[in-house]
């Protein structure tokens, strides 16, 4: 019987090819209409360490959320094997180099000590042998898993042979031994596996005719001997042209069409990415006719970054950084002249594990009251957060108009998950995106201008360089710019910036700030916010083939928080029935909401090791919090 | 564009101590303006935190007063953003060479066109006189409880190294000898700096007017003293004669010219030279981003033909 959904995880050691996997593959399956999701995990690390890509493919034409166990393991290496062995579901296959037999569980170096002491602790429970081997030998016999053994050093031979290549440049081709694998298990078509190469190798046509032909060879062998027993069902929907991309590119892309004209950044895990792309794009120019020209600095640290986008921002450009916590952390005395001077900035901040360097590479959402409270004194802001790509795409487009309509830095918080997972995003409809400025003044009258009225919360901007000259403090300011520490005017001018906030809690519609998704007469809800909209929706469809019928609360914005829906929203349901849902410790939507709304969380499902949160272990944890518990911890993920 | 009959001085009360060097920087800097006829519209003067960074509301013109070092980094944006703009950043010692120090060296290595003044009196005037990098060590100035045991930074020197293309000091109360490097500065295509000395009459009891006075002298006076690259050729000999001078200090003092470079790129050339597009009339700030209908000038077909390498048509049987 055909799969309606595929879950799959290729590891192997950082630098051998991984996301070479999932760059071809997800194109591949999604040129066949197949939603993808894939998530990449690796350590703080360039070559060397375990890394791996799990990836969920859908033939409901959506990407769904990530969960375990899999179907299937590609194993480049025996690390591979004996972290994942237990991930790889009954009955399910696994891919493996046959030379990697022999090693044994004490020989991996690139192993953190802790994970090989657990392993030896659950193998002896076991009565695995601590080899390849042996792991091999048990997945087989105690859980039914299909081995698919291949001789790597046979295959790198005969491509030295066949090809010419060098050992080396053999070596590389790595991953095509598993992308052939898995098409040959999938039965994915040939023509989809050749696009998918085509898009990864397409300027280097001697090493794309190898891999071509490679992962055919190995593709038919697998088939052979195995038939297609990981088939999908066709597609049964979705869009017609997907945009293959991660968060970082899905952003970047945004921002262009948003109108960036300035970003500056300082190199951080894992927001460069961003950066990059808009760099490589400096110039957009289609068919020969130039549409704009981006300044893109790598600055020499955080602080300088976020304050040349202040100055940028200034002269009217839509200025933007991307950063993580430890560089927003630095530019937060700096965001507090923004917000004091009604500056429209913005800032995507992409979340991982903290504090200090923490888990640099590991995905949290454990900055959201930081963002919310960061820089000294009081001062407006608007922070958005997106629940997926396609929501990632159009936030980042209107974190510019919201800078400008309501004159206030905003925050764009992501998170390491969204950043790096490639999704199959539907084509965003760019009809319906707008452009709006606010009060933005490109061209005022000759003169000083008097740019902080006191009647006017939302005064026109005339930008450095329109005609008019303007004055700017980090001082309180009179009405002119200039430093004024009258009593009465600090009232004024206090009052003056939080007006702001008013107008844009008035103007910006609640039903844009938070969304339910499900049926108005739901048992029980879930709230969360950011990347956790993705498990939380596929969880609720699995909980309810299991008779509960839930509903997920997905808060997009956390500043000015849409408190009226909230509040109604929260007082409908029993507070043992409220799940908050979130990748911190300590709760912080919850505290948010409470501290906003009166409402008091009673449940919490809480995940800090930063690995994302999977389907399967949402599913339970929602089954254990509604028969009781009132805090439920995940830790599922390698 | 050249403005007739502006008044470079606003009506804000300047409320440094009286006798303070600011004083005479200002005035220099308002006179450069006029004989260069500068535009208030299209100039910005940037500053730190400090006394000498509340320079801005005296002055005219676009004022930006930033944060405590960072007016470099506000200026790098402004700069980059808008390159018609003429930029011009003060700060003090403290500002550009002790916490903004990271953005000072940065200028130079990017040699974006703007001038940097740095008021140099050696003390942290608004805290009440702490020392600041380039008060010597040994010295005790009057509020230090002890004598300073950091060493100085040179400004000259390290201005020199990090790639300034024009590096001057000057003395504040040397008006019209100040406003001539000034002028120098702001018509030196490149990362300009003027280290100016200037007493601070309330904090520093040491490098008072009548310390300088006797001791200061003018690099321009020797006819042998040429600080200008006319060739690349001359580069290492005019940067190796610049530091040599820049070490001088004591019983004589040299102000003027140290060093100028007019043949290195600047960082808008650099940036040009990658994307002929960027340019100084048609600024990124000033691009129309959307139509007048609001929508983006990245429209569905341009969508697709920048980012064709991540679109997927999905073909389902």
């Amino acid at each position: 019987m055909a799969l309606s959904d595929l879950n799959f995880l290729v590891g192997g050691a950082q630098g051998s090819g991984l996301e070479t996997t999932a760059q071809v593959l997800a194109p591949a399956f999604a040129s066949r209409g197949y939603g993808v999701l894939a998530n990449r995990e690796y350590f703080s690390n360039i070559v060397g360490r375990h890394s791996y890509i799990h990836v969920r493919v859908s033939s409901s034409g959506e990407p769904k959320g990530l969960t375990y166990p899999v179907q299937l393991v590609g194993a480049m290496d025996a690390e591979t094997i004996f972290t994942h062995w237990d991930d790889i579901a009954p009955g399910g296959y696994l891919v493996y180099d046959l030379g990697a037999s022999r090693t044994r569980l004490i020989q991996i170096a690139s192993m953190e000590p802790d994970l090989k002491k657990r392993l030896q602790e659950e193998f002896s429970k076991l009565g695995i042998q601590p080899t390849v081997e042996g792991v091999v030998k048990y997945l087989e016999e105690e859980r039914k898993v299909k081995l698919v053994g291949l001789s790597f050093t046979a295959i790198f031979n005969a491509l030295v042979q066949k090809y010419g290549v060098t050992r080396a440049q053999a070596q590389r081709f790595r991953s095509s031994i598993l992308i052939g694998a898995i098409t040959g298990l999938t039965g994915l078509d040939e023509e989809a596996v050749a696009f998918g190469l085509e898009r990864r190798f397409a300027a280097r046509k001697r090493v794309l005719e190898i891999n071509k032909e490679l992962v055919a060879a190995i593709a038919e062998e697998v088939r052979q001997e195995y038939g297609e027993p990981l088939k999908l069902e066709p597609s049964r929907g979705g869009p017609e042209e997907y945009v293959i991309a991660t968060g970082n590119d899905v952003v970047a892309m945004a921002k262009i069409v948003g109108g960036i004209r300035y970003q500056a950044y300082y190199p951080i895990t894992p927001a460069s990415d961003e950066s990059v792309f808009i760099e490589a794009n400096e110039s957009l120019n289609v068919d020969g006719k130039n549409l704009g020209n981006i300044v893109v600095l790598q600055t020499e640290d955080e602080i300088s970054a976020i304050s040349s986008v202040i100055g940028a921002a200034l002269t009217g450009a839509r200025s933007s950084t991307a950063t993580s916590g430890p560089g927003f952390s630095l530019m937060v005395e700096a965001l507090g002249w923004a917000g004091k001077n009604d500056v429209p900035i913005v800032i995507t901040y992409y979340q991982r594990g903290g504090p200090s360097t923490g888990l640099p590479t590991r995905g949290s959402q454990s900055d959201l009251l930081f963002s919310l409270f960061a820089s000294h004194g009081e001062f407006p802001r608007i922070i958005l957060s997106s629940g997926d790509h396609l929501e990632a795409f159009y936030d980042a487009i209107e974190a510019y108009n919201l800078a400008e309509r309501f004159q206030m830095p905003v925050i764009h918080l992501l998170d390491k998950f969204l950043a790096n997972m490639i999704a199959s995003m539907p084509m965003p409809d760019l009809e319906g995106v707008k452009i709006e400025r606010g009060k933005t003044l490109f061209k005022a009258p000759r003169g000083p201008w008097k740019r902080f009225p006191r009647d006017e919360p939302l005064a026109e901007r005339p930008v450095l360089g329109s005609g008019a000259w303007t004055w700017y403090t980090g001082d309180e300011n009179d009405e002119w710019g200039h430093i004024d520490e009258d009593p009465v005017n600090r009232l004024i001018m206090y009052e003056r910036r939080w007006k702001k906030m008013e107008i844009a809690d008035r103007e910006i519609p609640e039903d844009f700030r938070a969304h339910y998704y499900g049926p108005k007469d739901a048992d029980f809800l879930l709230v969360g916010w950011g990347s956790v909209k993705i498990p939380a929706l596929d969880a609720l469809k699995e909980l309810e083939g299991e008779g509960l019928k839930g509903a997920y609360l997905h808060v997009r914005m956390l500043s000015p928080l849409p408190k009226r829906m909230l509040q109604s929203i929260l007082s409908t349901f029993d507070p043992d029935r409220v799940i908050v849902v979130e990748h911190n410790y300590i709760g912080q939507l919850a505290k948010l909401i409470t501290m906003e709304t009166g409402f008091m969380f009673k449940k919490f499902i809480l995940k800090w090791t930063g690995r994302p949160i999977y389907v399967h272990e949402l599913v339970e944890g929602v089954k254990e919090a509604l028969s009781g518990r009132d805090k439920v911890v995940l830790s599922y993920g390698k | 564009m050249a403005s007739r009959g502006v008044t470079y001085r606003t009506e804000v009360w300047s409320d440094w101590c009286p006798g303070c060097g600011d004083f005479g920087i200002v005035a220099a800097m308002t006179k450069a303006f006029q004989e260069l006829g500068l535009d208030p519209a299209n100039t910005v003067v940037v500053s730190g935190i400090g006394c000498s960074s509340k320079t801005p509301h005296f002055i005219n013109m676009n004022g930006v007063h930033t944060i405590h070092g960072r007016g470099i980094a506000f200026a790098t944006g402004i700069k980059l953003a808008n390159p018609r703009l003429t930029v011009i950043v003060n700060g003090g010692d403290g500002d550009m060479l002790g916490i903004g120090v990271a953005h000072f060296v940065a200028l130079g290595r990017r040699n974006i066109d703007m001038t940097v003044i740095i008021h140099d009196n050696q003390v942290y005037g608004l805290t009440k006189g702490q020392a600041s990098p380039t008060l010597r060590r040994g010295e005790k100035t009057k509020s230090l409880p002890a004598p300073n045991i950091q060493d100085a930074v040179n400004p000259i020197a390290l201005a020199i190294a990090s790639g300034y293309t024009f590096v001057a000091r000057g003395y504040s109360l040397w008006v019209d000898h100040l406003k001539e490097l000034i002028k120098q500065a702001i018509q030196h295509k490149g990362a300009a700096v003027i280290d100016v000395l200037q007493p601070c009459v309330t904090y520093n009891d040491i490098y008072t007017a009548e310390f300088y006075k006797g001791r200061l002298y003018k690099l321009e006076d020797d006819p042998n003293w040429d600080p200008v690259v006319r060739d690349p050729s001359e580069e290492d000999e005019k940067i190796a004669r610049a530091l040599e001078k820049s070490k001088e200090w004591g019983n004589r003092i040299p102000v003027g010219v140290f060093y100028v470079n007019p043949l290195k790129d600047t960082y808008e050339d650099r940036i040009a030279q990658r994307n002929p597009y960027y340019n100084r009339e048609a600024p990124p700030a000033f691009e129309e981003i959307a139509g007048e209908d609001g929508k983006p000038i990245i429209g569905p077909d341009e969508f697709k033909r920048l980012f064709a390498g991540y679109i997927v048509k999905a073909k389902r049987s």
